[in-house]
């Protein structure tokens, strides 16, 4: 029955997909013989193109990017430049605005990676002017601001297209980027990327890797623009700088944030308003019956939250915004004249009644209406297929010695030493800011050491950052959660499974992951089952309860199959029988042979599973050995509860 | 290299660059509290000087007018703050950077249709004949510039070390949650930071005017430049505008003339995105140490 169910779930999405693509498809078909429309929908075609790659960053990414316009203008010259210089064909000169798209979009992400927010707009906003600027100055080149005409080739060379057959084939290509697409953003892709967004330095630590990722997403996002941009140029047959400037680029973002973000479907719906609203302006009366419309709409909304005592700015800005804007409609005899004002107002309604966009406002209520059942899950894989039990081989798996990390004047770790055994936990304790997280800081890649080093199975990774650390076998959890909030429990595994997917992107993108998927799938429930989050794998992690992340995060953390493991105070915040379920979970992994270090102030788990304990106070070690010899330390006993001269002294 | 032209064009320079600091210092004034800055401040700067020029139009006193203008500035910074930043702020997303874009695309157009679309000149009591100091001639206009900024920051730096509304700002900027919790509306306390941003907008665009006219595409340049001089600077750094602010003004003055006036623009792309690639947190502007 859930066969059933499932397939028939697939048959539905892919028949509205196919049921978009055909109406697209029969527009060309009734409106092909007038100029003017097939234009509008060869437009819209590249127009989605161009926001499918746009959704790259800011959809999955998170990161306002206001380079877009940019990577088309560029996109664009250099398609026309190869036609008008050397004469090649059509899908040549496509190609090579690929490449400038990915280079140039690879180069700036690189720059761009430590950036968010505020700073990523700025930096993609100084690019796209600085690509307009050098279209417009290199004259000799682009023929400047006078613009360049261009006579649209034949597919391979000589001859010409004719406007119909072009529709056609930018259709097809939008056909073939949108599977494409979602193919790579359903998959492994689009979670990492996903996952970056939530938390750069856990995509880091869990090996997935920030700046691989970050580039990558960049690169796609803009080779799509720039190829878009190829098409546009062809499609209007003349080129100008200016018109791929600041106005595009807030166009282009506006459309992908209007359509809805990190869905194919949203890029199509968002470049049908960019297309569409233009013309909108031409007709008085229809303008006034669309404005009209979302008025009512707006005010009937802002009314019914209104009856239910919710007001909020959010619910009563829209309605504002509608009323104004039936008001300007009304008063001004033209239109066009305030284009730039009746579109924000439109924007503004959407961006703030729907924050999800159009289509994810669409397909949440379709979700409410229709219940339509998930894909059964595969069968979780064998732990010793996924864990393998690890001989104790060697004296030693990490080797830290005479480590120091000051931070300005704070001498966080003063000079500590320590080794892991294979298949050893240590436990680290000690009081708040005796340094126990700056030294897993360190461990892990995150801090470079002031001084000292750390040996990793005979390999120094001090100082070579969380990637490099994650590589050569460190995984951890933190102390304070990093989720990937927007991905599931079962994806958040997945997504950090070490080697689990090998197959290059177009053949992802041709659609052949599925058989890699399915066995990451089972991979990454063998490990949720270990930590017990089967019955909770599709559970958004975000809406995971406290211990269940803190769960989770072991389970991912075991994903890129560890040599040694950091648990940052697994226990904090966790109720009595979670405490409980986690010392068997840690037991378990013990008995998989993997290392352990234990940061944790509940000195129950601390004395139940620890073979060694290392305690440290004000970034030096004052007392090591087993865990029942430590507690009758009267230097750890001092540094815990204060020395009976300091207690005196205070009284 | 002839001198004078070298001298001429830096000084030139300066002064403009004095007009960017000015709005950059802006830029700092709301990023401290709310860590967002008005993407539509270009509009905001445009709408004052439309404001000043009608005020001034109704045969109103200069002095008058400028502190109507600034007042009219405040009341739009906090517009922007009600309308396009607040909302996203209580949801911890970047939205604010698309509503602060609409919001200026809705300025623009109100100016377009209001005040049309031509370029019109500021009537100004400042004399517009240049003085000589050596082979160098410096108008009215441009020591205007560099006073007025210096003493409006100057200003608003007393303000906000000074007096107690000043420093529940710069206790938002410190912790917003331990400010609620000690009493402070941290909403009221970014309105505020808006308002001030709003008048060094609303004041940028009085200065400037005499040199640019006014119209409804004034500023649109100007605010890439203001953005780069307050990301070199570093957005969380204070004074380093003014530094930063005159050498990019120099720097682009001089570029116009030794590369090519097309190229104006570039110093300040290239600066702001070198700078945010090697030290993101600006020349002045301390780097924060990543905690987990």
């Amino acid at each position: 029955m859930t066969m059933m169910n499932a397939l028939s779930r697939h048959l539905v999405i892919r028949g509205v997909e196919l049921l978009g693509l055909l109406t697209l498809a029969v527009l060309g078909l009734t409106l092909g013989h007038s100029p003017y429309a097939l234009g509008l929908l060869t437009l819209l075609a590249i127009y989605a193109i161009s926001l499918i790659g746009l959704d790259a960053t800011v959809g999955y990414l998170g990161q306002v990017n206001l380079a877009h316009a940019g990577f088309m203008g560029l996109g664009g010259y250099a398609a026309g430049l190869m036609v008008a210089h050397f004469g090649v064909g059509l899908l040549p000169a496509l190609c090579v605005s690929i490449v400038i798209g990915l280079v140039l979009g690879g180069l700036l992400a690189v720059p761009a990676l430590r950036l968010e927010g505020p700073q990523f707009a700025l930096a993609t906003l100084s690019f796209g002017t600085f690509a307009v600027l050098c279209l417009n100055e290199l004259e000799s080149i682009t023929n400047g601001a006078q613009g360049l005409t261009l006579v649209r080739p034949a597919l391979l060379g000589k001859g010409t297209l004719d406007a119909l057959s072009f529709y056609w084939l930018c259709l097809a290509l939008l056909a073939f980027v949108w599977l494409g697409a979602r193919r790579l953003m359903e998959g492994r892709w689009g979670r990492a990327i996903a996952a970056l967004k939530d938390s750069p330095i856990a995509t880091d630590a869990m090996g997935i890797g920030a700046l691989r990722h970050k580039v990558l997403a960049f690169a796609f996002g803009s080779a799509l623009g720039a190829f878009a941009g190829g098409l546009y140029a062809f499609n209007l047959g003349f080129l100008q700088p200016q018109a791929f400037g600041y106005e595009l680029s807030v166009t282009l973002l506006l459309g992908s944030v209007l359509g809805g973000r990190k869905t194919v479907w949203g890029a199509l719906v968002g470049a049908g308003l960019v297309v569409l609203l233009p013309n909108l302006l031409s007709n008085r009366s229809v303008f006034l019956v669309f404005a009209g419309v979302g008025a009512v709409l707006a005010i009937g909304r802002a009314l019914l939250a209104a009856s239910r005592r919710e007001w909020s700015f959010a619910i009563l800005a829209p309605a504002l915004a509608m009323v104004l804007l039936l008001g300007i409609a009304l008063k001004t005899p033209d239109l066009e004249s305030w284009r730039k004002g009746l579109f924000a107002l439109i924007l503004f309604a959407v961006v703030v009644g729907l924050p999800d966009g159009l289509m994810g406002f669409v397909s949440q209520t379709l979700a409410r209406l229709v219940r339509l059942p998930q894909p059964p899950l595969p069968p979780a894989a064998a732990l010793d297929a996924v864990l393998p039990v690890r001989p104790a081989r060697g004296a030693t798996v990490l080797d830290v010695s005479g480590l120091k990390l000051y931070f300005g004047g704070v001498r966080a770790i003063d000079g500590v030493s320590l080794s892991v055994a294979p298949g050893e936990v240590l436990g680290l304790i000690g009081p708040n800011g005796s340094g126990k997280s700056s030294l897993v800081n360190v461990v892990t890649g995150l801090y470079v050491p002031t001084e000292g080093s750390v040996t990793l199975d005979g390999s120094r990774i001090e100082a070579k950052g969380l990637l490099a650390a994650s590589r050569h076998g460190v995984s951890r959890t933190f102390q304070n959660l990093q989720i990937f909030g927007d991905l599931s429990a079962l994806d958040n595994v997945s997504v950090s499974l070490r080697g689990a997917y090998r197959l290059m992107w177009p053949l992802v993108a041709a659609g052949l992951g599925h058989a890699e998927e399915q066995a990451a799938q089972s991979h990454a429930l063998a490990l949720l089952e270990l930590v017990g989050l089967t019955e909770k794998a599709r559970i958004r992690a975000r809406d995971l309860t406290y211990s269940d992340q803190r769960f989770m995060e072991i389970a991912r953390a075991l994903a890129s199959r560890p040599t040694l493991l950091v648990l940052d105070e697994p226990a904090a915040g966790m109720s009595r029988p979670d405490v409980a379920k986690l010392k068997t979970v840690i037991a378990r992994i013990k008995a998989r042979g993997i290392s352990i270090i234990l940061i944790e102030h509940h000195l129950d788990v601390v004395a139940e599973l620890t073979d060694r304990v290392v305690v440290l106070d004000g970034g030096k070690e004052i007392a090591q050995g087993v865990a029942e010899d430590v507690r009758r330390n009267p230097l750890v006993i001092e540094a815990y509860l204060g020395s009976a001269a300091h207690t005196e002294a205070a009284a | 290299m002839d001198f004078s032209i070298f001298g001429q064009m830096a000084e030139s320079g300066a002064a403009m660059g004095m007009a960017y600091a000015l709005i950059a210092y802006g830029f700092q004034l709301t990023y401290a509290p709310s860590k967002s800055v008005n993407f539509g401040q270009a509009e905001c700067v445009m709408l004052s000087a439309f404001i000043a020029l009608t005020l001034i139009g109704t045969g109103m006193n200069y002095a008058l007018a400028v502190v109507l203008t600034l007042l009219a500035g405040s009341l739009l910074g906090m517009l922007v703050e009600r309308v396009a930043v607040r909302l996203a702020l209580q949801q911890k997303n970047e939205g604010w950077i698309l509503l602060t874009i609409i919001f200026g695309l809705f300025g623009g157009s109100v100016a377009e249709n209001v005040w049309g679309r031509d370029d019109r000149p500021l009537p100004t009591p400042i004399p517009g004949d240049p003085i000589a100091i050596g082979s160098i001639s410096v108008t009215w206009y441009e020591i205007s510039i560099v006073v007025g900024a210096l003493a409006l920051m100057v200003v608003i730096e007393l303000f906000r070390r000074k007096t107690l509304l000043g420093k529940a700002v710069e206790a938002v900027a410190a912790d917003p949650e331990v400010a609620g919790l000690m009493g402070i509306n941290s909403n009221t306390a970014i309105a505020l930071a808006y308002a001030l941003s709003g008048a060094t907008a609303a004041f940028a665009g009085i200065l400037i005017a005499p040199i640019t006219t006014v119209g409804p595409t004034m500023a649109a340049g100007l605010i890439l430049k203001a953005f780069s001089v307050a990301v070199v600077a570093g957005l969380e750094s204070g004074f380093g505008v003014i530094v930063a602010g005159l050498v990019l003004g120099m720097l682009e003055s001089l570029t116009s003339v030794y590369v090519g006036s097309g190229w104006r623009e570039a110093p300040g792309i290239i600066l702001l995105v070198a700078i945010l690639a090697l030290r993101p947190n600006g020349l002045f502007g301390k780097a924060t140490v990543r905690k987990v």
